[in-house]
């Protein structure tokens, strides 16, 4: 797990890479990567690749970077993990291939000597690369399937650059800051910026799951090799509907995928919840037979002695698999101290990733380099509202919303009333609107403000624009688009996947867990995983949640099954209130703190010249 | 069988200004590279000009009726066609129509001002249906992505290519005589004297000549072009700089790179340039350029090898980056070979290939 950059003059006319750039860029990363850095550049300066090392597989110098290969034909500059390396490097000296280094980063680079492109629907990880091939004169971008490792680049006609962060390719001073509508509205709409947009017109998120190739002319179309919905549908198609053994595979496809996920030439430790995901992944791990595992679990002094508190049912099952906890209170005065270097790290505006910043943070305290976590579960096995509420809301609503202007008109309505004082959540106003499809079920259920709302926030010629360019609507139906129409569970885990999970989850367990020099594994995100999973309807049916809790030889204990869930909280709505002076209610509002929390995070400046 | 463009252009063969050179430029690129090509102008006679092997001319019709009739004409008469080349945006409907009518691939070329400032809805969304479009500039292109909704991958920047003519070396035996300049240096403008383009920097440069004349008694101000303001930029010359800028009207393409290797400095900080060719003409013969900030300008000037950008509202920058580049010498002219026209050649003919590569498109997609 690194940090990349990389700088391509690929018109004549363009200068030279400048060094300093590219060092620049890298040193904004300098916590992705501690153990190591390294540059290079193709003799023409054409082309310049920079990395910071945080060295995980092959500790050596042979798994420094930018590596090269195929006698300099190759170069590349990677950032992630490739768990099935050992078989493809295998499968590839079956083939005559010959390796100078143990590391997963030679695998990549023979790997696309023998496949060229192709060769990423070969991997299993999380990755994130920029590829030099010397005889064909192309870069190649690519970015794993899922959107777990990130990918920013940047083009102005004559050059191309990328990087891990958005923010370091501000920082190498030659890319604008000119705002993006779209990513401004899709912050202020959904609490994360949606890809391929950022908050800056110039920069792009190389949307997960897709290839980049930029040649003589510059970047071409990214190519997608891989999405969730189509995956999901062929999943359906398998023939495996049969609910007997589904809790067999199930068991299997975890063991199968933490087993990959431990791949490591340093201990592995886990995140743990009071949650079954998270207690699933230590007991599999234990039954691989890992030992004195390190477990973290975050815990706050406001919820002390209350259900919220994860401390005393995460020692419980800590204890059960012979673990070594380690709990780690953070109280207010620790995050008002952290907040200025947390914002400053956050890559893109987001209301999330405050935990993960601080279990991160402990981990890093604790001696720990990497770290499974149980990110993803709730979206293979249903665990969130939406599973019920999405579907409900569209069966119910979807003959209502064909009455042309009705949902406005009870929209109005409805919104006067409420800010009269109705008494209920303002995005309520929208159900008749918007409840009655899927892309408008699933935008009310995860949107931290809606639509009509954003003029009060921001200028109307910003919003306009951005709602025009985002289309937020379409953009969600598109992530249904699999050829063959999906069953509602599955419909609900593919927008959950490929939406919430990729732009706001994963992105957050990116910037805060690199931030504290961490590496979040995330073995429930995994397509391998996906693919051996039975298909939603029998998931749904079989209560998945139930079945993972028994994933491990040893179950998990009881009073993790049946706690009601409440997902992982922080309490920072009241940490905010209090630090403006505002009182406190007795009782923890999460929707009004998310929407305090994204105005206090809009407000740290994303548009400045400080912004990076 | 060679690939057919049809190009619909403001001006092409047969025209003067940067456009119609761009565009003489980019067709001559392409039908080297096997590509047949019909260009459709509004302006410009061709008349008795030798047009290269696969380029043929129609006559120019201004009228914008008779235009787009006699195109539709001769773009069905023109079939098969690959690709409707649209040269100026305000022909975009009609490229736009003829394309989808056609089923070809719809290419549209941007120069500068006429997508930075004509941003209505209706531009937006024909600039938007494009397969590709291409700029001169990279300023050029950013300001466009600001408004428009495409893709980056699908505005590429081609820039301007210089002229082989354009090279270092004295001026031919009498020219400079031929100016009556006097001995000390000279600083020369290459403009069009418009008033729609007063953004091009004399006025700045008239007003720092008294200061500079201090240091250089003998220096003159040469202003090439001509144009509906140059009777009031005399009158402006005459009160800030009185004898020291000598206007010298329209000079022929013939005697421009004469005109370069006859001055010291090449001064022309203009804020809206799409590109700005002439900073490059003149330091392809050597000359060492002063740009203004704002517009294409630093595509022109990439490095101090060539010259120097500065804001012309700031008087005493543009004062003493005259003085230190005058105290410079000649600039290197290996800095301008990367806009010669082998690689805007290779650059065009890839960029075409990229775009035939992609499939027609058969929606309408405004």
């Amino acid at each position: 797990m690194c940090g990349i950059a990389g700088i391509h003059a690929y018109l004549d006319v363009a200068p030279p890479v400048d060094r300093g750039e590219l060092l620049r860029m890298t040193e904004r990363m300098a916590a992705r990567g501690p153990d190591g850095s390294g540059m290079w550049f193709t003799d023409d300066r054409r082309v310049g690749f920079g990395h910071r090392r945080l060295a995980i597989i092959d500790l050596s110098e042979g798994g420094a970077q930018p590596m090269q290969a195929d006698d300099g034909r190759l170069s590349i500059t990677f950032n992630g993990e490739i768990y099935n390396y050992r078989e493809l490097r295998v499968e590839l000296q079956a083939k005559g291939r010959v390796f100078k280094s143990e590391s997963d980063t030679e695998v990549l680079l023979q790997l696309y000597a023998e496949h060229g492109a192709g060769m990423v629907s070969r991997l299993r990880g999380m990755f994130a690369f920029g590829l030099w091939d010397a005889r064909k004169r192309t870069l190649l971008l690519a970015r794993d399937p899922l959107g777990i490792k990130p990918l920013y680049w940047a083009d102005d006609g004559w050059t191309v650059r990328f990087a891990s962060q958005a923010k370091a390719l501000l920082a190498g001073g030659a890319v604008p800051r000119d705002p993006d509508p779209a990513g401004i509205v899709g912050f202020h709409l959904l609490g994360s910026v949606p890809e391929p947009f950022t908050v800056w017109r110039s920069v792009h998120a190389l949307p997960a799951g897709t290839t980049l190739t930029i040649d003589a002319t510059g970047p071409h179309e990214p190519v997608r090799y891989y999405d969730v919905a189509s995956a999901l549908a062929e999943r359906s198609a398998s023939g495996r509907h049969d609910p007997a053994g589904a809790r067999s595979r199930l068991a299997s496809a975890l063991h199968d995928s933490v087993r990959h996920h431990l791949v490591a030439d340093v201990p592995v430790a886990v995140f743990l919840s009071a949650g079954l995901d998270s207690g699933a992944l230590l007991g599999t791990m234990a039954d691989l037979g890992a030992r004195n595992v390190s477990a973290v679990t975050l815990a706050f002094a406001e919820f002390k002695g209350l259900p919220l508190d994860e401390a005393p049912l995460a020692a419980e099952v800590a204890a059960r698999y012979g673990a070594r906890h380690v709990i780690r209170t953070v109280d207010r005065a620790e995050f008002e101290n952290d907040l200025p270097a947390l914002l400053d790290a956050m890559d893109l505006p987001t209301i999330d990733g405050i935990n993960t910043w601080f279990v991160a943070k402990a981990a890093r305290e604790a001696g720990i380099k990497v770290a499974l976590s149980g990110l993803g579960a709730d979206e293979c096995f249903g665990g969130y509202p939406s599973f019920k509420d999405v579907p409900r809301s569209v069966h119910w609503l979807r003959q209502l919303s064909w009455v042309p202007g009705l949902g406005a008109l009870v929209r109005r309505g409805l919104s006067g009333a409420i800010a009269a004082g109705l008494g209920l959540h303002p995005k309520a106003a929208g159900i008749l609107q918007y409840g009655g499809s899927w892309a408008g079920a699933y935008l009310l259920r995860r949107s931290v403000y809606m639509p009509w709302e954003l003029d009060e926030l921001l200028e109307p010629s910003v919003v306009e624009e951005g709602l025009r360019r985002l289309a937020p609507l379409s953009r969600i139906a598109a992530a249904l688009q699999a050829g063959t129409p999906l069953g509602d569970f599955d419909r609900v885990a593919t927008l959950e996947t490929s939406l919430y999970m990729r732009n706001q989850l994963l992105r957050d367990a990116d910037w805060a867990g690199m931030a504290q020099s961490v590496e979040i594994r995330v073995p429930y995100v995994d397509p391998f995983f996906l693919a051996a999973l039975p298909p939603g309807d029998v998931l749904a049916a079989l209560g998945a949640k139930d079945a993972v809790a028994e994933a491990p030889t040893t179950p998990l204990p009881d009073s993790i099954r049946y706690r009601r869930k409440t997902g992982f909280s922080t309490p920072v709505g009241r940490w905010l209130r209090e630090t403006a002076g505002e009182s406190t209610p007795q009782s923890i509002d999460f929707s009004v703190a998310s929407r305090t929390w994204a105005q206090s995070v809009w407000r740290a400046g994303w548009l400045g010249p400080t912004a990076a | 069988m060679a690939s057919r463009i049809l190009a619909l252009v403001g001006d092409c063969y047969g025209a003067r200004g940067g456009i119609a050179r761009y565009n003489q430029d980019l067709f001559e690129s392409l039908a080297d590279g096997d590509v047949e090509i019909l260009i459709l102008p509004r302006l410009g006679d061709a008349t008795g000009l030798a047009l290269p092997r696969g380029i043929r001319q129609a006559a120019a019709i201004f009228n914008r009726l008779g235009f787009s009739i006699a195109a539709f004409v001769a773009a069905w008469r023109f079939r098969p066609v690959d690709v409707v080349f649209c040269g100026h945006v305000f022909m975009a409907p009609l490229a736009f129509a003829i394309a989808r009518l056609l089923g070809a691939r719809y290419w549209v070329q941007t120069h500068g001002t006429e997508v930075w400032n004509d941003q209505r809805n209706l531009t937006r969304r024909l600039i938007e249906a494009a397969d590709m479009v291409s700029t001169v500039s990279r300023e050029t292109r950013r300001i466009l992505l600001t408004w428009v909704d495409l893709p980056a991958d699908r505005v590429r920047v081609l820039p301007d290519t210089v002229q082989d003519v354009f090279t270092p070396g004295p001026p031919r035996p009498g020219f400079r005589e031929s100016l009556d300049l006097g001995p000390g240096p000279v600083l020369l403008t290459v403009a069009r004297l418009s008033a729609s383009e007063r953004y091009k920097g004399h006025e700045p440069v008239f007003s720092v000549l008294q200061a500079l004349r201090e240091q250089f008694p003998d220096l003159t101000h040469v202003v090439a072009g001509d144009g509906d303001d140059r009777a009031r930029l005399e009158a402006v010359a005459a009160k800030l700089a009185p004898g020291a800028v000598k206007f010298l009207g329209y000079v022929p393409d013939a005697d421009l790179p004469d005109l370069y290797r006859t001055a010291d400095l090449y001064v022309m900080p203009s804020t809206d340039e799409g590109f700005g060719i002439v900073y490059l003409e003149a330091a392809a013969c050597g000359l060492r350029v002063v740009g203004g900030r704002g517009g294409g300008t630093a595509d022109a000037i990439p490095d101090e090898r060539v010259g120097a950008i500065v804001d012309p509202a700031d008087r005493k920058a543009l004062l003493s980056t005259i003085v230190g580049l005058l105290g410079q010498g000649r600039a290197d002219p290996t800095a301008v070979e990367p806009y010669r026209r082998l690689h805007f050649a290779a650059a065009a003919r890839a960029l075409y290939a990229r775009l035939v590569a992609q499939p027609r498109r058969k929606k309408s997609g405004i």
